[in-house]
């Protein structure tokens, strides 16, 4: 188990060795990003059975505190500043480890990044192909940067320590960043890659200062003793709830909640494999994972939990209005994307540990899928508007199925993934949360039922588009990767059921203080699977088979599907913003530092000098008349002078 | 102690120096036989300098590789007594490493390049001595040195800036000053640095006399900081004394340092310099204002320092927001790093305002980070400059694809600007933070957001100008040269370094740090 560090430090290790000699290498250096998330899945099975068979006896091993599950912890010093050998408790030292925790919840965080990572660096091997087979120009970049960023999400799930985490969340932030703008002789990869970096890095102010403030109660980094200090009752409940706040900013920024949302939706200008990674399994995963792995300090604030399920609800429902009548494919995934992460937020508000992470994993199979889907269809098409596409399913059968199961899942069909985790949240929503939470959670499933056949129906079946008769189905690389990735998308849901074995079902696996087997809630259960369904067959005669005509009502809702359609305006308010307040404040104050500060406050004395100086030169003439007359004036000064104090 | 350690720190000066001298008699008409030389000689200090720090034993702490050389009795008492702690060790081995890249850098300068390198060995020359005196006299001294040939750098090997009416609006109006790139000729730049350091400096004179009478009234005239120190340590400066004393040396210095709103002179000096002299100039010249406050207000007159640290703060503060602020509407890249150091030197200015051991070690390594990430950005904006005759980040565009080298070391000394984890710069700002947090935290979250409008900038600066389709213009560009390449890649290396592994260098720090904090 103490062998996890090399999972991320491989990928980390195949980044400047890319970099360095990847021009050399057969196809660029690639095969060793590959080779080192290859390796790194391998080690991850090691360590989950090592995981397994360990118990609190086990060395560094011991019942995790707030969460109450075995926890792992390893670690080495990093730095050490301030005064040497000072207590760190009295602040005048800190002390940074690079540290690793393994618990469940780092577990199923490894499986998921790993093998999202693993599946869509093979596949980009066929994808970032033009059509006539060859690489990428920059293929090698490319894989570097992907190295990096699943290395950084690694050790992000690893870190046990506020700091490193935040180390590993910034480089994650980076390499979004890198990969957004891959295509950066586009404008709009450019300006998308901006708008990732800077409005996630405006939640990783909150993020900052959260980790400082439990720093400055608890004076040290570790999440260990964080939560133990937060059990014992050593932080006030203000504390608590402002620190919770605070790392739910930066939670809100990485995983898109509103109004943090905007930038997502953008960033899939990148390839379109690197946004199966960022939705699926690494940048977005970020948020939701901060928020389970400090549960312990969320659930200690009531205020911050109600606050998370909110956000999450406002999230999920909204961006799922949207992801129903975008048209863009991409658009519509990132779009469900968003409202899926926001419905973890909401289960984590409502109590629901373990719904959360299975929702997370299960989503992070089917969303992989679905955009490497995407990919494949944009790949042999050059096209993703949806509007323009029907049909596909005759030329591209293998993507057609592939889709469809990552869409069915997502959609919360029974028995595939998504149905079972999503059953999980709505339990979680309908026993914590007032009333309205679980009908606007139910509402939003039916939505994303909806907007799921909308997207598969309308490009996959339905009248074939004519202009994609020559196009061929995806290459081996990609519909292999694509495949494996529906097979979990399938199957992953039964793990949610009571198994046999030493792994005896995900609640019995990942949870918070006590596992539990699978909970039915027959009407919760039973009303989601119909919604899902109706869905599916409104969609199939709706966009399918046309039964049912859907122009004449968009007269009816005009109004209404044009707020949605524009995205509720959200990205003109930022748009806003920036150009008229931040733009013109900087202006301003640049105008005010010359203007003011260097003309009138630095200049100024020296044009004051330099005037004066001019001035009174004149009094300088070598004339000798000037200098008597100057003295007489001086002698009749003086003998006034005389007289008046004389007198 | 062998004959190294009791010679190097004299060694650090005269070394430079010495070569500055011998600069003066090689040929005229031969620019390349002069930048071979002052090679040799920043080679050597380079190698001095590493091996000072490594030398360091930063297990015992406190002064070392001490030497005193008499020079006037009493009554004066000036002697030259040299000393290093743990924060000069850290900004000896800046010093040495800027210096050797500023001059490597400077292979382009061909108009009277015997006499550039005079006065750039000299300047690094006084650099050193200020780090290592222990000597109020010898110290006001070589600040003066490593001062006043600027001026001359600037004014003989500067350029211009000129102004652009048509694209300045605010609000939609035209506003007739132009944002940020007046029209500057370099003479001007040269002027107002000088003008507005030597102004700085006279206030630092007036303490450095007033703090020797003072010691004269107790009976013991010295310019030793060492005795002074003992003196502060019985009370012999009274806290009325210590109060307007203080601020002479932190504004004297603070100005050197970029403190607002006596920055001004900053990014003017900045853009008007030749690369390898702003490289020096951002590089270390400005630390030296910070040190200054360190050494000679804090330890000297710590009464004083924690009566005025509040307002300190608050502008530190200024600096960093201001700053950052105002380098997101520039135009002209250097105008940009200018404006970006006057933001992170807030960082340090902050820091050591904070008086806790962590966010002065902070600002130490700040004064360390920042100086390698400015000099390495000066170094490749001069490569473009050189290549493109163009600054302005509207014109330039896609550069990436030209200057691929360039556009990487740049791109990363960005990152470490913006605070990335993993480069240097985090290390530093966090530790600022932290002592920040602990002590005043409100500008604290001013301070953490401030990181985040320094995002803003630079990455408004890497998408104008190396991200995009080329221009067909630069079609010919070649990238760097291999001298550029490696000074780039020994920069981006150290950078890299630092952030990954700190320890080496904050374990000397601290000890640095340790002594100062004992006073508070």
């Amino acid at each position: 188990m103490v062998w996890a560090w090399l999972i991320p430090v491989l990928s980390f290790a195949a980044v400047p060795l890319i970099i360095l000699f990847g021009k050399r290498l057969p196809a660029k250096g690639s095969p060793l990003a590959i080779l080192a998330i290859l390796a790194g899945f391998a080690i991850f099975w090691v360590v989950f059975a090592g995981f397994l068979s360990a118990s609190p006896d086990t060395e560094g091993c011991e019942i995790g505190v707030g969460t109450e599950a075995l926890t792992c912890n390893f670690k080495i010093t990093w730095f050490e500043a301030g005064i040497p050998g000072a207590d760190t408790s009295n602040h005048d030292r800190i002390e940074v480890a690079w540290g690793m925790t393994i618990d469940p919840l780092t577990i199923a965080m490894l499986g998921l990044a790993t093998f999202v990572a693993l599946m869509v660096q093979i596949y980009s091997l066929g994808y970032m192909r033009d059509h006539d087979g060859n690489f990428d120009p920059r293929l090698d970049w490319y894989y570097a940067f992907h190295a990096l960023f699943i290395a950084s999400m690694l050790t992000l799930v690893l870190a046990d320590n506020f700091l490193l985490l935040y180390v590993a969340w910034e480089l994650v932030g980076l390499c979004s960043y890198l990969l957004i703008g891959f295509w950066h002789e586009r404008p709009e990869p450019r300006e998308a890659a901006k708008k990732a970096f800077i409005v996630t890095r405006i939640g990783d102010v909150g993020l900052l200062v959260g980790i400082l403030l439990l720093w400055s109660q608890v004076g040290s980094f570790s999440m260990t003793e964080t939560f133990a200090a937060i059990e014992n009752g050593v932080l006030s409940d203000g504390v608590i709830t402002v620190s919770a706040l605070l790392l739910f900013l930066g939670a809100m920024g990485k995983s898109a909640q509103f109004p943090f949302h905007v930038w997502l939706p953008d960033a899939m200008e990148g390839p379109t494999p690197v946004s199966a990674l960022i939705h699926a399994a690494t940048m977005v995963a970020a948020g939701v994972y901060l928020v389970a792995r400090a549960f312990p300090l969320f659930s200690a604030s009531d205020t911050a939990m109600l606050v998370v399920a909110t956000i999450g609800l406002i999230t999920a429902l909204g961006a799922a209005t949207i992801a129903l009548v975008a048209t863009d494919l991409k658009r519509i995934l990132a779009y469900s994307t968003i409202s899926h992460l926001g419905l973890m937020m909401l289960s984590l508000g409502a109590f629901g540990y373990t719904a959360a992470v299975f929702h997370l994993l299960a989503h992070g199979f089917a969303k992989a899928l679905l955009f490497l889907g995407a990919g494949s269809v944009m790949h042999s098409t050059d096209e993703l508007d949806v509007r323009q596409m029907g049909g596909l399913r005759r030329v591209m059968p293998v993507t057609a199925i592939l889709f469809s199961i990552g869409a069915l899942s997502l959609g919360g069909i029974p028995i595939l993934a998504g149905f079972w985790s999503k059953d999980e949240i709505l339990v979680a929503v309908n026993k914590e949360l007032p009333v309205i939470f679980i009908v606007l959670t139910l509402v939003t499933a039916l939505f994303s039922a909806l907007y799921m056949a909308r997207a598969m129906f309308v490009v996959f079946y339905g009248r074939f588009a004519e202009q994609f008769e020559h196009v061929h189905d995806a290459p081996k690389t990609m519909s292999i990767t694509m495949g494996l990735l529906a097979v979990f998308a399938i199957v992953f849901g039964l793990l949610a059921l009571d198994l046999p074995g030493p792994f005896k079902g995900i609640g019995y696996f990942i949870f918070y203080h006590e596992g539990h087997g699978l909970v039915v809630v027959a009407w919760v259960m039973g009303l989601s699977t119909l919604l899902a369904i109706a869905a599916f067959i409104f969609g199939y005669l709706a966009y399918a088979r046309r039964s049912i005509n859907l122009d004449g009502t968009r007269g009816t809702f005009a109004r209404v599907l044009e707020v949605a359609e524009n995205k509720y305006y959200v990205d003109e308010i930022y748009q806003w913003t920036v150009d008229r307040v931040v733009l013109s404040l900087s202006r301003f104050i640049a105008w005010v530092d010359r203007a003011l500060v260097n003309d009138v406050g630095i200049n100024g004395p020296g044009d004051i000098t330099r005037v004066l100086g001019d001035r009174l030169k004149y009094h300088v003439t070598g004339y000798v008349y000037t200098y008597a007359l100057a003295m007489a004036l001086g002698l009749i000064g003086l003998a006034i002078f005389w007289w008046l104090v004389s007198r | 102690m062998n004959s190294f350690d009791q010679s190097a720190l004299l060694l650090t000066i005269l070394v430079p120096l010495a070569g500055a001298g011998l600069s003066m008699f090689l040929p005229r008409n031969r620019p390349n036989d002069a930048w071979y030389f002052a090679i040799f000689v920043s080679a050597i200090t380079l190698l001095i300098s590493v091996a000072l720090f490594v030398r360091y034993d930063f297990g015992a702490g406190g002064y070392q590789f001490q030497r005193i050389y008499e020079w006037l009795d009493a009554p004066l008492n000036i002697d030259l007594h040299l000393a290093m702690d743990g924060i000069a060790a850290t900004l000896v081995l800046l010093n040495g490493i800027v210096l050797f890249g500023a001059v490597l850098i400077s292979q382009t300068i061909k108009h009277r390049s015997r006499d550039f390198f005079v006065l750039l060995l000299a300047l690094g020359s006084g650099v050193f001595g200020v780090f290592v005196v222990q000597d109020l006299f010898f110290l006001f001294f070589f600040y003066e040195l490593a001062v006043l040939p600027m001026y001359l750098l600037i004014g003989v090997w500067g350029s211009s800036t000129i102004f652009d009416p048509d694209r300045q609006r605010l609000w939609g109006i035209p506003i007739p000053f132009d944002l940020g790139s007046y029209n500057r000729p370099k003479e001007y730049g040269a002027m107002k640095l000088m003008l507005v350091l030597v102004a700085g400096s006279v206030l630092i004179w007036i303490g450095i006399l007033a703090m020797y009478v003072a010691a004269a009234q107790e009976g013991s005239p010295t310019f030793s900081m060492v005795e002074l120190g003992v003196l502060a340590e019985q009370g012999a400066f009274s806290p009325a004394f210590q109060n307007w004393v203080f601020p002479l040396f932190m504004i004297g210095f603070g100005v050197l340092a970029g403190l607002w709103p006596f920055h001004t002179w900053s990014p003017d000096g900045h853009v008007a310099a030749p690369t390898g002299v702003s490289m020096l100039h951002a590089g270390v010249l400005m630390k030296l204002g910070a040190f200054g406050i360190i050494r000679v207000g804090m330890v000297l007159l710590p009464e004083g320092a924690e009566a005025w640290m509040p307002v300190l703060i608050v502008l530190g503060t200024v600096n960093v927001v201001y700053g950052a602020i105002s380098a997101m509407s520039q135009r002209d890249l250097k105008y940009i790093i200018g404006y970006s150091s006057v933001s992170h030197m807030g960082y340090v200015i902050m820091g050591i305002a904070t008086l806790h051991p962590v966010g002065l070690a902070g600002a130490v390594l700040q004064m360390f980070s920042h100086g390698i990430m400015t000099a390495l950005m000066f170094a490749m904006v001069g490569a473009i400059y050189e290549r493109t005759h163009i600054r302005d980040i509207t014109v330039l565009n896609g550069l990436m694809k030209r200057m691929g080298y360039t556009s990487f070391f740049f791109a990363i000394a960005g990152l470490a600007s913006l605070g990335l984890p993993g480069l240097s710069g985090f290390v530093a700002e966090f530790m600022v933070f932290v002592g920040v947090f602990k002590t005043y935290l409100p500008l604290a979250v001013l301070a953490v957001f401030g990181a985040a409008l320094t995002a803003i900038y630079i990455l408004r600066l890497l998408a104008r100008t190396f991200f995009g389709e080329p221009d067909p213009r630069w079609e010919g560009l070649n990238d760097a040269s291999p001298v550029e390449k490696s000074v780039g890649a020994a920069f981006v290396l150290i950078l890299l370094f630092v952030g990954v592994w700190p320890a080496p260098l904050t374990r000397v720090i601290n000890v640095g740090v340790d002594s100062v904090m004992k006073l508070f």
